[in-house]
């Protein structure tokens, strides 16, 4: 281990070990590069590794606090056996410390059983918050296994579903942020990026501050005034899931008030030109089967790839072989005329002036026509960037929603070019050694974006052909979602039954994930785990593990090995210009007690049931090993020659575990044409979506089959997007008259943090992290006062009781709730009874979900009342 | 002689707490004592309102009131401008809390940590012996990084090693740190904005924690390389 003396507060060693050791923050995804200071075998402190551009040297709260992560004396220590056999919320499970050889053979005979039975009865749950861990383990044992049934956190209400699949559809990346460096005028809808939380939350906080002080206009929609309203040029309040109400109102401006629009962009790197019959389909070549746009220099309808884009037609309707037709943007510009400013005003409360002013603004912020040069290049400069996350996201019309606000990017051509939405890094022609890591968008013959990498085995596009489903996700039937929350849906029986399905879950492996928090309401998703057998690797005991068999104690990350916690890029790694770099993590202490890291047990559960071979090739696909790097099919590796061949592999023989652990990190610069490909690539993304009705047409012919056609919700199967109503705005009991909402806290991230004590201690130092924030006004008018013990209470009678804070910085009908707080463990004393447990609130079943990508939506029509 | 100093952006700040945390790490201070925190409030009513972060620390006056009221000359200022408790002159009188009127001044009641009842965890055992029960605490812009940094003839406010543990974590930029009496560093330039400011400066002790403030305008700059769209 390298060792580089630094002075700090405590003692120095008296020919001890005084030694800073390079690793990676996993408190949340974000991954952030650190140093560990490790004296005498103690963490003594946590700092930014100042080498890495993930961080550059500083962290956030939560980084920093990892040391009492590490050191909670609540930590699980060894392998737990539960001997109560009844399950339930407040049951004790009445656990016994057992041997790691009984943990092993239990787990390994309960999971032989339902291989031997249906490998898809097996379920697999991890926690986003340790992502990099989650997808390795959880995706290569699942391949290994034939298990289909992975849940992220539960696909509960806390993931970006539909942020996820418009950010792959549209950016080839998991998520979005400005070209902080370039950017002049942001809109934010309900996220909080730059803002300490979220993907890259370091980076983007100093990249953020650096946009503002330069000068950098920031506009931010959201119900609450919130971590980047607060820092905003201007709080734009708004009704909670209404965003895409009033960005389309905005995108009508631009197409048919004010005229702005990037034309050159949207015939060169959109479907924007395609030519559509009136069934809704693309007209296309009768040989290749090619989209054809209408070429004007010869009045004919040709292949999209046989004219050049200035030559395309964006607007008007033509007459091919007797058949009307027109290009999308015609239908879309036709489409979007209803989302008047008034229109939108009266969904979301946003005054018709200011919404005119903000479209002419964004308009005119992007500069449409201009260039700049970047590295002796030539780019198209767009600096105006619309940006939405899990606020905006989060409802039942995420699809559609998601949509709308990305297409003010494509509308004024600032998405992926300068200035504009970044995605978070969808080109990299990788090292300059080794060429490792190399992806780039790639088109369909369609000409339509394939990202060049991803989160998971199966890209976000092209979706999978709709068909009936067998497993328990059911996925098959709804193609675009990321992940399913089916498994701990109140209806799941119901759409069981509906296709058919005879299988149940009956184990779970569960990687820290506390899903009967982190789903919605707990009584729901408990219901849903009282009959299924549960290994949980968790550092914690808690409200999830009540529900466990076996418990394995498992490493955090400062006591774990893992070769590549920023990668895929396209997740946590910075998106602006500036370096790649290739951190690893590695342990700062060794473990206490008998912690054993989760990846090398699940390697040694394949190992013992028998599929060695199997968890090598899953190994081989995970890490993209070449020869002579690749595992051998009958070689039980030892986890760090796995992390050491990865690693040589990666950056080459030099570049070995050994030199990562002395070095910490490998950095190489990154190139203006791997951030701003857009202009560069040779692929489109879709205005028109012919792609979501194609499934829909699928999807209501397996319906049919199965007699339950007007049993589906098709609003996500349209070809262009709607602002559609949540539950909570379509019930009309007067007696709720306030929209719940839940949102990220600085100091949180998901349940686990919630147990640190320095983050406990500043979250009781506000008035925010743990209360329930209600307009003073709407406060007044129910003669409810400051700091009242209040219940809120939704249409379907569920509670949850807090803390009324009053502030002004809230929409009138809001209720804000912070975190995934409200733990009841005792076994979690520090966060035992802290702030409030938003989820109660949330239904999880299809009623609730968006109908294609499964988005959870995040609000709740309530009332409040004093307790 | 330097005279140290810290320039904190307002506009900068997010109020995301690493200050108080990494203040706590570096010092190992008990449950309760945060050296560095953040007040965080709202200003305005709906709907023009915003929410303010206002990082706080001690603000290390060139006329502390702090030290004045201290008996037994515990409370010392250096030459570098710095103000710090000699723990071992400390009787715990606690007039010194009662004379600053910033509210940087921490009692340490006892050893107790974080996890109460369930002892002290290895790093709470390793760093609390360096308070001493019934001793005032503070922030002294973390001289100890300052002097060792310093002897290995590093610059504070340039050199990570030599900086307060609270500016070089900061995730917003938003703190900055150096010699005050030095025109060319870049706190004394900060300071020398006009809109830069003293917190409450009619307490008249004037502080070397300085702020700049977070609705200042801001004008756009002219992006070099840009060129405009050709008509």
């Amino acid at each position: 281990m390298p060792v580089a003396e630094k002075p700090n507060a405590r003692a120095a060693p008296k020919g001890g070990t005084n030694q800073w050791i390079p690793s990676s923050c996993s408190l949340c995804y974000s991954n952030c590069s650190i140093l560990a200071h490790n004296i005498n075998g103690v963490l003594t402190k946590i700092e930014g590794n100042p080498k890495s551009a993930c961080g550059e040297g500083r962290l956030c709260a939560k980084g920093v606090a990892g040391i009492m992560t590490l050191y909670d004396p609540n930590r699980v220590n060894v392998p737990l056996k539960r001997t109560n056999p009844r399950k339930g919320i407040g049951v004790d499970p009445g656990w016994v410390e057992i041997s790691w050889e009984e943990a092993l053979d239990t787990a390994v005979r309960k999971l032989k059983e339902v291989y031997d039975r249906d490998p898809a009865e097996l379920m697999l749950q991890g926690t986003t918050t340790c992502a990099s861990e989650m997808h390795c383990g959880l995706f290569t044992f699942a391949e290994a296994f034939g298990a289909n049934a992975v849940w992220v956190a539960g696909g509960g209400l806390h993931c970006g579903s539909g942020a996820h699949q418009i950010g792959g559809l549209m950016h080839a990346s998991w998520s979005l942020v400005p070209d902080f460096k370039y950017c002049d005028y942001a809109i934010y809808f309900g996220a909080s990026k730059g803002h300490s939380a979220g993907h890259v939350a370091n980076q983007n906080a100093q990249l953020a501050s650096d946009a503002r002080a330069r000068g950098m206009k920031m506009v931010v929609v959201d119900p609450m005034c919130n971590f980047a309203a607060s820092k905003g040029n201007e709080w734009v309040p708004i009704r909670v899931g209404t965003d895409g109400a009033l960005a389309l109102a905005m995108c009508n401006l631009l197409v048919n008030d004010l005229g702005i629009y990037d034309r050159n962009y949207l015939k060169q790197s959109t479907n924007a030109a395609y030519l559509v019959k009136e069934d809704g389909h693309h007209l296309r070549d009768a040989t290749t089967n090619k989209p054809l746009v209408w070429d004007e220099a010869n009045g004919a309808a040709k292949p999209f790839d046989t004219v050049a884009a200035n030559r395309m037609a964006l607007l008007g309707t033509f007459t091919v072989n007797g058949s009307k037709v027109q290009p999308g943007f015609q239908i879309l510009r036709e489409h979007l005329k209803k989302y008047t400013p008034e229109y939108a005003s009266e969904i979301s409360t946003v005054p018709a002036a200011m919404i005119r002013r903000l479209a002419r603004e964004f308009g005119e912020a992007a500069r449409i026509g201009s260039t700049i040069v970047i590295d002796g290049q030539e780019f198209p400069y767009r600096p105006a960037a619309a940006i939405y996350f899990r606020g905006s996201q989060g409802h039942k019309n995420s699809t559609w929603n998601c949509v709308a606000m990305d297409l003010l990017n494509h509308l004024v051509g600032s998405a992926d070019n300068v200035g504009g939405a970044l995605g978070f890094n969808p080109v990299c022609y990788g090292h300059p050694e080794t060429g490792w890591p190399s992806y780039a968008p790639e088109p369909t013959p369609d000409g339509l974006m394939i990202t060049g990498t991803w989160m998971h085995p199966h890209k976000p596009f092209p979706a999978n052909d709709a068909s009936a489903p067998a497993s328990l996700g059911m996925r098959e039937f709804f193609p675009w979602a990321m992940t399913s929350p089916f498994y701990g849906a109140a209806d799941r029986e119901k759409w069981w039954d509906r296709f058919g399905i005879q299988r149940r879950p009956r184990v779970m492996i569960n990687f820290g994930a506390n899903a009967i928090m982190s789903v919605g309401n707990k009584d729901v998703v408990a219901d849903a785990f009282k009959d299924v057998f549960i290994i949980s690797f968790d550092i914690f005991k808690n409200e999830m593990t009540d529900f466990a068999d076996i418990i394995l104690p498992d490493t955090c990350y400062l006591e774990r090995l893992f070769p590549s916690p920023n990668y895929p890029f396209i997740f946590n790694h910075p998106a602006s210009m500036g370096n790649w770099s290739w951190p690893i993590r590695q342990p700062v202490v060794k473990p206490v007690g008998q912690r054993r890291d989760f990846l090398r047990v699940m390697y040694e559960i394949g190992y013992r049931m028998g599929l060695l071979e199997r968890m090598n090739s899953a190994y081989n696909t995970h890490f993209e090993l070449k020869e002579p790097y690749r595992l051998k099919p009958d070689v039980k590796y030892e986890f760090e020659e796995i992390v050491d061949r990865a690693l040589k592999n990666f950056f080459g023989e030099a570049h070995s575990l050994e030199w990562f652990k002395e070095n910490g990190v490998m950095n190489w610069p990154k190139k203006a044409e791997e951030v701003y490909w857009r202009s560069r690539a040779p692929v489109r993304v879709p205005v028109y979506f012919e792609i979501f009705q194609t499934t829909g047409e699928q999807v209501r012919q397996v319906a049919t089959e199965f007699g339950i056609e007007n049993e589906v919700n098709y609003q996500a199967y349209q070809t262009l997007p709607d602002w559609n109503p949540c539950p909570s705005h379509e019930c009309k009991d007067p007696h709720y008259d306030l929209i719940s909402f839940y949102y990220r806290d600085t100091v949180h991230t998901n349940s686990l943090t919630l147990e640190n004590p320095w983050l406990d201690e500043a979250a009781q130092m506000n008035d925010y992290s743990y209360n329930i924030a209600v307009n003073a006004a709407t406060a007044k008018k129910k003669g409810l006062n400051d700091g009242d013990i209040i219940w809120v209470e939704s249409n379907y009678k569920r509670r949850v009781k807090g803390r009324l804070k009053t502030i002004e910085g809230i929409h009138p009908e809001g209720v804000g709730i912070a975190a995934l707080a409200g733990h009841w463990s005792k076994d979690l004393p520090i966060a035992k009874g802290k702030g409030v447990f938003y989820n109660e609130l949330i239904e999880v079943d299809y009623d609730h979900l968006d109908p294609g990508n499964l988005n959870m939506d995040l609000c709740a029509k309530v009332r409040i009342f004093k307790a | 002689m330097p005279r140290w100093g810290m320039v904190i952006d307002l506009l900068k700040c997010i109020g995301c707490y690493g200050c108080q945390t990494s203040c706590k790490a570096e010092n190992a201070t008990p449950p309760g004592v945060t050296l560095a925190r953040v007040e965080v409030s709202e200003v305005g009513s709906y709907p023009n309102v915003s929410r303010v972060n206002l990082p706080l620390l001690c603000m290390q006056c060139n006329s502390p009131p702090c030290q004045s009221v201290c008996p037994t000359e515990a409370t010392q200022k250096r030459p570098d401008g710095i103000v710090f408790v000699d723990a071992e002159k400390c009787i715990g009188c606690k007039y010194c809390m009662i004379a600053c009127p910033y509210g940087a001044r921490y009692f340490v009641e006892d050893v107790r940590g974080y996890f109460g009842n369930q002892g002290l965890t290895p790093y709470e055992a390793d760093g609390y012996p360096g308070h001493r029960t019934g001793t005032v605490l503070k922030c002294d812009y973390c001289r100890h990084r300052i002097d060792a940094g310093m002897a290995k003839g590093l610059k504070p406010g340039v050199d990570r090693e030599a900086t307060p543990a609270c500016v070089i974590n900061c995730m917003a930029k938003a703190r900055t740190f150096g010699d005050l009496d030095d025109p060319n560093s870049e706190v004394a330039q900060l300071v020398a904005r006009a809109q830069a400011f003293q917190l409450n400066p009619e307490f008249g002790t004037d502080p070397n924690t300085r702020y700049l403030p977070a609705g200042r305008s801001v004008a756009p700059m002219e992006t070099p390389g840009a060129r405009p769209a050709k008509e």
